[in-house]
């Protein structure tokens, strides 16, 4: 009977992403923006494109608009679309303690690898050679990380296809890295991994860094991007089937 | 009268019924909702959603909230915090009753 209650209770938190608009909302978000990472990769470093892509990638500002117009369109659709077929929630709002105890984990989750990796950096010279092989295991953790959100989404709301969606963005990951990993990792000079890490980067390994950066960065841009296209797909199925189910809006007479 | 008997005779049964609890239920995992989605996901009836909104309402478990969505009059439903209450004892009491049943099963 238990979980009878647990299924009820379920239904009301998941149903925020009943009609899946937010899937293909977001979607969109994650094509544009791996998009442009990734073609600010691929095009000439001297181009206009170029130029117009790593513009558009740093500033912070294009995500906060697409964030927000995403946010307005969300809104706007349900009010039009969902909320007269199957009716109105409103979502429990997060308390500010939750909220702290939610940042300092994931301000936590952000830096224990980043100081992992930093430490041994310094003291272990060959782990220095972790940096020259981010295109490898950078993709491969971040889609891990997308896919452990999701699939905590879906067991949160009791909806398989964010299970399914999690397992699919994991794998992406997983193949970024293999593909990466087939592609052949940047040469680097042994020697010149055994410098003082407080002097200067030596010459030898300005060439390789550079490469490693970018393709990670690329790496990182066909994740996003499809992710994106799983995201929107799924959205859009949720959709076509929540229309389907929902044909006209709820009139009195029904 | 063993311990789990008097477990399930002491059920609250405002919520024990089960139309009211699957509504105790959608209501508490939400801010709150209105008429339409409580129809939609329980498959009740209007008229019996309305009598088993009522029984809750008399007994303090929730709040009927008469607002406007742009120029819509708009009426939502929220449990009080006594409601909210009398689910979490409610969940809490069933616990003994099943674990003791799993025990002897």
């Amino acid at each position: 009977m238990d979980s009878q209650i647990e299924s009820a209770m379920k239904r009301g938190r998941g149903y925020w992403f009943v009609d899946g608009f937010t899937e293909i909302l977001a979607g969109i978000l994650f094509i544009l923006l791996g998009g442009i990472t990734l073609l600010s990769g691929i095009v000439p470093p001297s181009s206009f494109l170029s130029q117009f892509f790593s513009l558009a990638a740093s500033a912070a500002v294009v995500k906060l608009v697409g964030l927000i117009l995403a946010v307005l369109g969300l809104w706007w659709l349900k009010d039009r679309f969902t909320y007269p077929r199957t009716g109105f929630v409103r979502e429990k709002g997060v308390p500010g303690t939750q909220l702290l105890v939610f940042l300092r984990n994931a301000v936590l989750i952000a830096i224990v690898p980043v100081v992992g990796l930093i430490i041994p950096l310094f003291l272990v010279p060959a782990v220095r050679g972790a940096i020259f092989s981010m295109p490898v295991w950078f993709p491969p953790i971040v889609g891990i990380f997308w896919g452990a959100l999701c699939i905590l989404l879906g067991e949160w709301t009791a909806l398989r296809r964010f299970r399914l969606l999690g397992m699919v963005v994991m794998l992406a990951g997983i193949s970024v890295g293999a593909w990466q990993l087939a592609l052949g990792l940047p040469n680097v000079p042994a020697e010149a991994l055994q410098a003082n890490v407080l002097s200067p980067l030596p010459e030898a390994l300005w060439a390789p860094l550079e490469e490693s950066l970018s393709r990670m960065l690329a790496g990182v841009g066909l994740l996003t991007l499809l992710s994106g296209i799983g995201f929107a797909v799924s959205g859009l199925v949720t959709f076509l089937r929540y229309r389907k189910e929902n044909p006209t809006p709820y009139r009195e007479a029904e | 009268m063993n311990e789990p008997l008097r477990n399930l005779s002491d059920l609250d049964r405002v919520i024990h019924e089960p139309a009211r609890l699957l509504l105790v239920a959608l209501l508490s995992s939400v801010e709150s909702a209105d008429f339409l989605f409580l129809l939609k996901e329980s498959g009740l009836t209007k008229g019996n959603l309305s009598v088993h909104l009522s029984r809750l309402e008399e007994a303090g478990y929730l709040r009927v909230e008469k607002t406007f969505r742009g120029k819509i009059p708009h009426t939502e439903f929220r449990l009080t915090p006594k409601g909210k209450t009398a689910f979490e004892e409610y969940r809490k009491s069933l616990g003994p009753i099943f674990e003791k049943k799993k025990g002897r099963g």
